[in-house]
């Protein structure tokens, strides 16, 4: 039974982790420049007039789903193949599926789904928003992944799973479910009830595919990086159950006021209230568990995964407060819940992705690792996500104001412009920060992320970790 | 066991989900949509749907929402609450998240064609302050060469809001009924809103407009003016702003017109009906005093004497020619003026300076129903009747900014 973690360490794809890592860096900056642009667009509304490709809807599509399938999508790759090997002592299914998959993920949804957008080819659903024939592709994806990375953890029994398992099980089995609700329904069921099916999507894109797999990186690192267990498997696994039964139930808090019947608005905005609740378990759990570590600890990928926790914290008691009819009224359609999406997708996400990455980075022995660039990373990119979250933050209620006075509707346009500047300013440390996570993690010695990790020279990752995560979960034979 | 225990327990809190906030609103809206809809509610055209498609891939949703939520400050900006029944051919739906411009839920006949084309052009040459992107792209090198894009696109801002405006008071008396819901606030919102289209940019003819007061805040005026006038009817209110260009009829020229303030009002709330001029009710009646106090600034009197004999031709070819639409006092009320896109001139309200006169009457009005009147009477009745329609003006009571009636 227990001789999966300890007896011979299983084989952990270094070169998937690898090449995800780089495809997630890559799509990262391109989405980010994509992000740049509508930024600074806001306010030289002519750059690129007479563009069509350069044109503020087309490149806000591909922005958004650059960073959730392109960057949040191959970090979580990435970190899966470096994760599920150790969590359940067996390999993942195929390195050549991996290869498949990974072509599949980057040159059949990506790079196709960008080329689409920016040529006109789209859907114009948010955060679904390549075109048909792409999700058909993503669909394919997605049962790749599942095929890679599921069968290792049904070998055990279910009492064997650390929470971390049971996320990316949840993960790729409910986005698998979740996804063609958001990217085809509403293209066959119109208006309103179209627009509940979308709402549907838009909150289980983040709820059970980025913060499942988010969460996953975060359960998993903190104890790998910390060296001690999670601090209750209890707490893990009331989250676990309570976010899986209690996220999809959100969806329609993106419609409150509307004309979708109130009893799932109702149903939706206290669902949101308890959802408050679980991240309030979650979050406490992580960070006891973190205890001690401090809040910027020494540990790279600790370090990131840190802030993320305290992020996740925030943004999500910040959505269960925005669902409230009162604060929805006002806020809602305004540059706030821009300032919520980034502190979720940029603070939360994306610190998450970039912990994990670095943590499994540092653990590919022949892997360049360039510690001073990470460090710049992290502080460059807290500096631009807390600028650029409390800027859209006030720009929104200022927004929401005038739209409630009986200014003309310009005013509103008139008054965001030093908001939206001072938000286009928040892109030097974020695209500076993206930067130099890109060379912290192709510059320097190779192997140097390993020296880091432990004053012991060719420490064996693999049996250093797992025994302890073993621990966690109990079984620690 | 437990595999399966786990696995039905995650499986069904997800089809609970779909089935609670998916397919359990989709029925009630289907049926609501079904009992309130009109009997025959109209669907897009062709050219309106292929404009759809173009308002789609461009992200327009992103910043226009079409979706009235049943709040105050929606309903006091645009009108009545979207219902599920407007929505019900919308595949996808394109309700949106975000509001950077206005909703566009009932965007329909708030603004002409030429107006859209020109603002789709080159958004900042009618509205300065705008951030929204040009859509060039969708014409051939100029705003009045629109791409069948173009054509489809504004085809499709025109459709919006129509079924419902169409349905009129017995689709109304129907959605009411089909709704059945007395009790229901929120629904009842949808119903006795006071507008069904409160877009401020809508014109209306001949509606009430606020008395302005003469003696308004001229710098905020003048601040006023450059931000949403100047683009289109000059700095100097010559009409040659950068939005002129592609406009028809061309923005008045405020410099050759002398205004009675009323006529200001009613331009400035309600619109000019026909032309590009939106209204603007969106500002304060404060704001647009200021504003009408600049703009019969740009205006300079001229006087003019005619000989005698001309007084008398004058009034005869008028009424031979054009009481028909400007009326027999020169009101713009002739039996033909309803018949009209725009509204023949009110000479009561509005003077023209004798140059301009005598233009419209040798070219016409290009875009108005105002025909180029050289070939068919001679240069003196020409001269006569252009001084005769001045004749007309009835100036304010109260002189404005002091100047001599």
């Amino acid at each position: 039974m227990h001789e999966g973690a300890e007896a011979e360490a299983p084989r952990v794809e270094t070169r998937l982790v690898y090449l995800h890592g780089l495809a997630a860096l890559g799509t990262l900056l391109v989405s980010v420049t994509f992000g740049i642009i509508v930024a600074t667009q806001l306010l030289v509304p002519d750059l690129g007039a007479g563009v069509p490709w350069l044109s503020w809807g087309r490149l806000r599509y591909a922005h958004t789903q650059g960073i959730m399938l392109g960057w949040l999508g191959n970090a979580f790759l990435a970190f899966l193949y470096h994760a599920v090997p150790l969590l359940t002592g067996r390999q993942v299914t195929s390195a050549r599926l991996g290869m498949w998959l990974f072509g599949l993920w980057n040159f059949a949804v990506m790079a196709p789904g960008w080329i689409l957008v920016l040529a006109g080819v789209s859907q114009p659903l948010e955060w679904a928003e390549f075109p048909m024939v792409i999700d058909a592709f993503v669909v394919v994806g997605l049962l790749l992944a599942a095929v890679q990375f599921l069968p290792p953890f049904f070998t055990r029994g279910l009492e064997y799973l650390y929470v971390s398992s049971w996320y990316i099980i949840g993960g790729l089995v409910f986005t698998l479910l979740a996804y063609p609700m958001g990217n085809f329904v509403p293209e066959f069921v119109p208006g309103a009830a179209g627009a509940a099916f979308s709402g549907l999507w838009i909150h289980d894109a983040v709820g059970l595919f980025v913060t499942p797999m988010a969460l996953t990186i975060l359960y998993f690192v903190i104890p790998a990086a910390t060296r001690r267990p999670i601090y209750s498997h209890f707490l893990s696994m009331l989250g676990f159950w309570l976010l899986f039964f209690v996220y999809p139930l959100n969806g329609t808090h993106h419609y409150v006021f509307s004309v979708i019947p109130m009893e799932a608005q109702i149903t939706a905005i206290v669902a949101s209230s308890v959802l408050g609740v679980d991240v309030i378990i979650v979050v406490a759990n992580l960070l006891l568990s973190l205890r001690g570590a401090g809040v910027f600890p020494r540990d790279p990928g600790l370090r990131f995964v840190a802030m993320s926790t305290i992020f996740y914290l925030v943004v999500s008691l910040q959505g269960s407060l925005q669902a409230q009819m009162a604060i929805n009224q006002a806020v809602h359609f305004s540059d706030w819940v821009i300032g919520h999406s980034h502190l979720a997708m940029l603070g939360f996400a994306t610190f998450a992705a970039a912990g994990g990455l670095v943590h499994a980075w540092q653990r590919i022995p022949w892997a360049r690792y360039n510690a001073r660039a990470i460090n710049w990373a992290y502080w460059l990119l807290l500096a631009g996500v807390i600028v650029m979250v409390a800027v859209l933050t006030v720009g929104g209620i200022v927004e929401a104001r005038l739209w409630q006075s009986e200014a003309p509707w310009l005013d509103s346009v008139r008054a965001a412009r030093p908001f939206w500047l001072h938000r286009a300013l928040s892109a030097v440390p974020i695209a500076a920060g993206f930067i130099a996570l890109l060379l912290g993690l192709t510059t320097g010695p190779r192997g140097a992320g390993l020296a880091v990790v432990d004053e012991s020279v060719g420490l064996d990752p693999v049996r250093e970790v797992a025994p302890r995560l073993a621990a966690a979960t109990g079984d620690a034979s | 066991m437990s595999y399966l225990v786990a696995s039905v327990a995650g499986v069904a809190f997800f089809v609970m989900s779909v089935a609670l906030l998916g397919i359990w609103p989709g029925r009630v809206l289907e049926e609501q949509s079904r009992a309130m809809a009109p009997e025959r509610p109209l669907g897009l055209t062709l050219s309106e749907r292929r404009g759809r498609e173009v308002y789609g891939r461009e992200g327009c949703a992103y910043c226009h929402t079409q979706q009235i939520r049943y709040v105050h400050a929606d309903v006091m900006r645009f009108g009545a609450p979207t219902l599920a029944w407007e929505t019900r051919l919308d595949y996808p739906h394109l309700w949106g998240t975000r509001r950077i411009g206005p909703d566009v839920a009932r965007a329909g006949s708030t603004r002409s064609e030429d107006w859209h084309y020109t603002h789709l052009y080159a958004p900042r040459s009618v509205v300065p302050d705008s951030v929204m992107p040009s859509y060039a792209s969708l014409f051939d090198g100029s705003p009045n060469r629109p791409r069948q894009s173009a054509r489809d696109l504004v085809a499709y801002l025109e459709s919006l809001g129509r079924a419902r405006e169409i349905a009129g008071p017995e689709g109304e008396t129907r959605a009411r009924a089909g709704c059945n819901c007395p009790d229901d606030e929120m629904a009842q919102m949808a119903f006795t809103s006071p507008l069904l289209n409160a877009n401020p940019a809508r014109t209306r003819r001949g509606a009430e407009s606020p008395v302005l007061a003469p003696d308004a805040d001229e710098s905020r005026g003048r601040r006023l003016y450059a931000a949403n006038c100047a683009s289109c009817h000059g700095p100097r209110g010559a009409g040659d702003g950068a939005g002129a260009a592609a406009l028809v009829p061309k923005p008045a020229d405020l410099s050759e017109h002398e205004y009675s303030t009323a006529r200001l009002s009613d331009a400035l709330w309600n619109g000019v009906t026909g032309t590009a001029m939106q209204a603007w009710r969106d500002h304060s009646t404060a704001d647009l005093a200021a504003l009408a106090r600049v703009v019969r600034g740009f205006h300079t009197p001229q006087a003019t004497t005619l000989p005698e004999n001309l007084v008398g031709l004058g009034q005869r070819v008028y009424a031979a020619n054009c009481v028909q639409c400007h009326g027999v006092e020169g009101r713009g009320d002739g039996t033909a003026a309803a018949e009209l896109p725009m509204a023949p001139t009110n000479f009561r309200v509005q003077r023209p300076s004798l140059g301009l006169s005598l233009r419209v009457m040798r070219n016409g009005v290009e875009g108005t129903r105002m025909a180029s009147w050289a070939g068919r009477l001679s240069e003196a009745e020409l001269l006569a009747v252009a001084s005769y329609v001045r004749g007309f003006f009835e100036p304010d009571d109260v002189p404005a900014g002091g100047r001599p009636q």
